[in-house]
């Protein structure tokens, strides 16, 4: 068997609406508020087209909760 | 022995950790490539100066005088406030490498004043200006201005005029291996009264954010102590600490956590982040410091109004004692400031006295023992922690290598083997704060000088799994991993060896085995993948020399085609010189080594002759200028040689080890199939210096240049109009300043000029410049070469020197001339002058500058002023290996000893050089 390695999320911020994004390994988008867990708390996301996604490291992971 | 011998020696036996805690925490943090997430890979502009205080650092810390544990989870700087800047002075100033009009550039004034080897006393000085520092200024003046002029200095700019600065010592004297006490001196230079804030900074390094299961630390203030600013630090690895801060001031806590609203623009999750104490004492802004005491960064606000001529002192201490603890060793009243503190910190400057007195000759002359001292300070100043693990780092950008859907990163993209976490000694803490393998192996002879233990733990560290890539090629810096080097570590390991060898009787065999064997690897790399044609000749690219060629030599030829490097071919030559070596002092008890030295010994000669080539094509050695040059070969089959008189040409003189002959007379057998070898190959011999022929004491000779040819390399080198300078040999021939070297191609002109200060062009980020000025390193190779012919030729064998000059000498006093020139860049003239600050007066003629040395990257190469990155001690630093070998050798010695002398200090030579000065 081989050793997973983690799956690959991506991370961006919209600074027109001052929060976190994140695009999970399914391909799903969703934004996160700025709080103590924010992934728990994550709502889903749609980008519209005039949407404007600022990659963000992704060792930012861990501090907004993602697991994976 | 002194005191921090044995200091030295408990921390070699691992009785007591004596270099956990150390300078190990840069200058520079942002602008690297290991913050860098950037889409392009452009370091500078990704995480910015103004960024780094608000923005958590991924992979390391920086800050001024700062100290951390060996693993960088606890760190201590210090920081300023003169009350007039837009911001703390957390970290040093300096212009990216698109800002400044030669490149990147740190624009501040900062001093590595002293230290010893366990870092058991250090001292560090920065000079803070009173007036609001001139960020702006210095960034706008020199973005407007070109490459033909000089650069925009912060003492330019005025802000140091009427002497309106502070000068801040720093102090650390360590009362036992986790126990150190630090004072702060704040001298006012200016002529009126004057504040300044002093925050001494504790925090730890953040992992916790990028790590979901790490434990977060926590530092918090402790009360009802006698000491009234008493900071609780607990780690789950380092354990528990305490800052203890002398005085009443008060304790600002806050977060080294992202400010994510001001650099991502999303609403913080807590008020308190990396920049709250910044925007607390700077702004006055409420609620930024945790009124709780706690946090995982904290300062203690001092705000100290000094008289004009006068100083203020703060003292703290760090250490794993808490405060019950600690009142007990500290007798009445419990201070962790009492009487002690003054009687160690009294007792590690007279130790670090001793340790200096001890290592440094005596007939070195105050002036000399001080820059001697300043070089090695700043040898162990600029140790730094490196952190980088590749694999996470492209994972972490989408350039995970076991991904199909992966990114090509913007560099190392083929290192994801790699992992980095150790202190290593950097170039430049601003300007290098990454380690370059070529210069480490430089830093590695002055380093020894101090703490040879460390400098084989360096070598040894670049050849690990962690860092050497599987195909055997050794890293060359993290702005390419992957570039090609020159390949010195095998010289500097055998260097090494024979050190403590000569020292301690005996070399660490163990050690030179397993470099060996990995070197072999880096070898068969070199072998395979840079000689294109299978015909011992060698390119490499740029190999250390930035614009020294024609063209970009890293890049494709302007014409198609390739070249064939005269000194990568030279560096090969030398390389098998060193494996030989190596493998001859193995094989000295272990008779499996014997194949291997035959090994090197005929490679040497495939690569020799091959750059002699006899064969009359177009080789390197050009007979009518009596100098080597790069051949270029292009697609049609035609070569000619660029005629550049230049380093390069002078690298084949390097390529010369004498063996003392020792294993040929320990093994008959390997004698005899030599002997072979060189009968059935007499081409070979008759290209290179016949090793045939016995020189002193019986001692063969391994060089590309034979008599003849060395002779006509060093008219060459030693004329005072193309070489030879005031202070030193110069990277290109002076002849080309009325003579540029001219090439078209593709209907552009190419031109190589001599410039002896900076360079003019863009060519490798435009801060280096090998056309002209003098390089620390590789004079040290020349050095290292005219003692090995001398130790061969002898007295016998005189050049004229300078040429022209009508004075002959022999070869030791050529090398003893060249390094008296090196050490004049940094000594007090006849004048009082000191050539390295050229006509900086305040350097010049201040009291308070006049002594202080910096270690520049490189030197002009007419008045030996300084050029490049400022702190660049690292191979800088070897002249302190220079002026000790000469102070501490004669040239009778040599001719006794062989390479032996080198390494072997005598009082009968300090007594010879002192009875000449007398």
């Amino acid at each position: 068997m081989l050793a997973a390695r983690k799956r690959a999320a991506t991370l961006y911020v919209e600074r027109a609406t001052q929060q976190w994004v994140v695009l999970d390994p399914e391909g799903n988008f969703w934004s996160l508020p700025s709080t103590d867990n924010p992934w728990d708390e994550r709502q889903p996301f749609t980008p519209a087209e005039e949407t404007e996604l600022e990659p963000v490291p992704a060792h930012y992971k861990a501090m907004l909760g993602l697991t994976f | 022995m002194t005191a921090e011998h044995d200091r030295l020696e408990e921390a070699r036996e691992q009785k007591v950790p004596w270099k956990k805690w150390g300078p190990y925490l840069s200058e520079r943090q942002w602008g690297t490539v290991r913050e860098d997430y950037s889409e392009g890979g452009n370091a500078w502009d990704y995480f910015s100066h103004d960024q780094a205080r608000s923005r958590a650092y991924r992979w390391g810390e920086d800050g001024l005088a700062a100290i951390s544990d060996d693993k960088q989870r606890l760190c201590f700087a210090l920081a300023l406030w003169n009350g007039k800047d837009p911001i703390l002075k957390e970290r040093l100033f300096g212009l990216t490498n698109a800002e400044g009009n030669h490149g990147e550039d740190v624009k501040e004034y900062y001093f590595y004043l002293d230290s010893t080897p366990t870092h058991s006393y250090m001292k560090y000085l920065y000079k803070y200006p009173q007036a609001a520092f001139p960020y702006a200024d210095l960034v706008e003046t020199n973005r407007g201005r070109g490459r033909h002029e000089f650069e925009y200095e912060l003492l330019d700019t005025g802000v140091f005029d009427q002497d309106r600065y502070f000068d801040v010592f720093v102090e650390y004297a360590k009362a036992s291996a986790d126990d150190l006490l630090m004072q702060l001196t704040v001298h006012n230079r200016g002529p009126e009264p004057a504040e300044l804030h002093v925050l001494p900074t504790l925090w730890f390094r953040n992992q916790w954010s990028w790590h979901s299961a790490s434990d977060r630390p926590l530092l918090q203030q402790i009360a009802g102590t006698p000491a009234r600013g008493v900071v609780k630090a607990v780690d789950a690895q380092l354990g528990e600490r305490y800052l203890y801060c002398e005085g009443e001031a008060p304790l600002l806590f806050t977060e080294n956590e992202t400010n994510t609203q001001r650099i991502f623009g999303v609403p913080n999750r807590s008020p308190y982040v990396k920049d709250g104490i910044n925007n607390h004492v700077v702004h006055h802004q409420d609620g930024v410091v945790n009124p709780d005491k706690k946090g995982t960064k904290v300062a203690a606000h001092y705000r100290v109004t000094v008289d004009p001529g006068a100083c203020a002192v703060i003292r703290l201490r760090l250490c794993d004692k808490a405060p019950a603890a600690l009142a007990q060793g500290n007798g009445a009243g419990g201070s962790p400031f009492g009487s002690q503190f003054d009687e160690v910190l009294q007792a590690r400057r007279k130790e670090a006295d001793e340790f200096y007195a001890a290592i440094t000759p005596p007939s070195l002359g105050t002036d000399a023992a001080n820059v001697f001292r300043q070089a090695l300070a700043g040898m162990l100043w600029s140790k730094q922690f490196y952190h980088y693990d590749v694999d996470k780092w492209l994972e972490e950008r989408g350039s995970d290598p076991f991904k199909a859907t992966r990114k090509a990163a913007p560099r190392n993209d083929h290192w994801h083997h790699m992992y980095n976490g150790d202190i290593i000694s950097m170039p430049d803490k601003w300007e290098y704060p990454w380690y370059a393998v070529w210069d480490l192996a430089f830093h590695v002879l002055p380093l020894t000088l101090v703490d040879p233990d460390f400098g084989k733990q360096q070598l040894k560290l670049m050849l690990r799994e962690r860092y050497m890539h599987p195909n055997g090629q050794i890293p060359a810096y993290e702005w390419n991993f992957g570039d090609v080097n020159p390949p010195v570590h095998a010289w500097s390991t055998i260097f090494t060896y024979r050190l403590e060898k000569a020292q301690k009787g005996e070399g660490d065999r163990d050690w030179l085995k397993s470099c060996f064997q990995k070197l072999l690897l880096n070898f068969t790399w070199w072998v395979n993948r840079k000689d294109r044609n299978g015909r011992n000749l060698f390119e490499g690219g740029f190999l250390g020399l930035d614009n020294i060629g024609v063209f970009d030599r890293s890049a494709p030829l302007p014409t198609g085609g390739y070249l064939e490097q005269a000194d990568g071919t030279a560096w090969m030559a030398l390389f098998c010189q060193n494996m030989l070596e190596i493998a001859s002092e193995l094989a000295m008890t272990d008779p499996d080594y014997e194949d291997m030295a035959l090994k090197f010994v005929e490679h040497f000669f495939w690569i020799g002759s091959a750059m002699g080539h006899l064969g009359g094509d177009t080789g390197m050695w050009d007979e009518e200028d009596g100098f080597y040059y790069d051949v270029l070969r292009l697609p049609d089959g035609r070569a000619q040689r660029l005629k550049v008189r230049s380093m390069v040409g002078l690298l084949p003189l390097c390529a010369t080890t004498v063996f003392e002959g020792a294993l040929l007379a320990k093994s008959p057998e390997l004698a005899e199939r030599l002997q072979w070898f060189l009968m059935a190959r007499p081409e070979l011999c008759a290209a290179v210096h016949d090793p045939r022929k016995v020189g002193v004491a019986g001692r063969r000779l391994a060089s590309i240049l034979d008599e003849t040819k060395l002779r006509r390399v060093l008219a060459k080198m030693l004329d005072e109009n193309e070489f030879l300078s005031p202070y030193g040999l110069r990277s290109l021939s002076r002849y080309h300043a009325d003579h540029p070297y001219l090439f078209h191609a593709g209907g552009q002109e190419y031109r190589v000029s001599y410039l002896p200060a900076e360079s003019d062009t863009g060519m490798f980020g435009g801060n280096s410049n090998w056309r002209g000025p003098i390089w620390m390193p590789v004079n040290g190779l020349i050095i290292r070469a005219l003692l090995q012919y001398y130790t061969y030729y002898g007295n016998d064998f005189t050049v004229e020197c300078p040429t022209g000059s009508g004075r002959q000498m022999n070869l030791y006093q050529v090398a003893e001339e060249i390094t008296r020139r090196l050490a004049g860049i940094f000594l007090r003239d006849g004048e009082g002058r000191r050539p390295v600050y050229g006509d900086t007066s305040k350097f010049q003629n201040d009291p308070h500058w006049r002594d202080l040395i910096l270690f520049y990257e490189y030197f002009h190469g007419d008045n030996g002023a300084g050029l490049g990155a400022s702190h660049q001690t690292g191979w800088t630093g070897a002249v302190a290996r220079a002026m000790h070998m000469f102070a501490t050798t004669t040239a009778e010695q040599m001719l006794q000893l062989g390479k032996q002398a080198a390494m072997v200090e005598t009082e009968s030579a300090w007594g010879a050089r002192l009875a000449a000065r007398v």
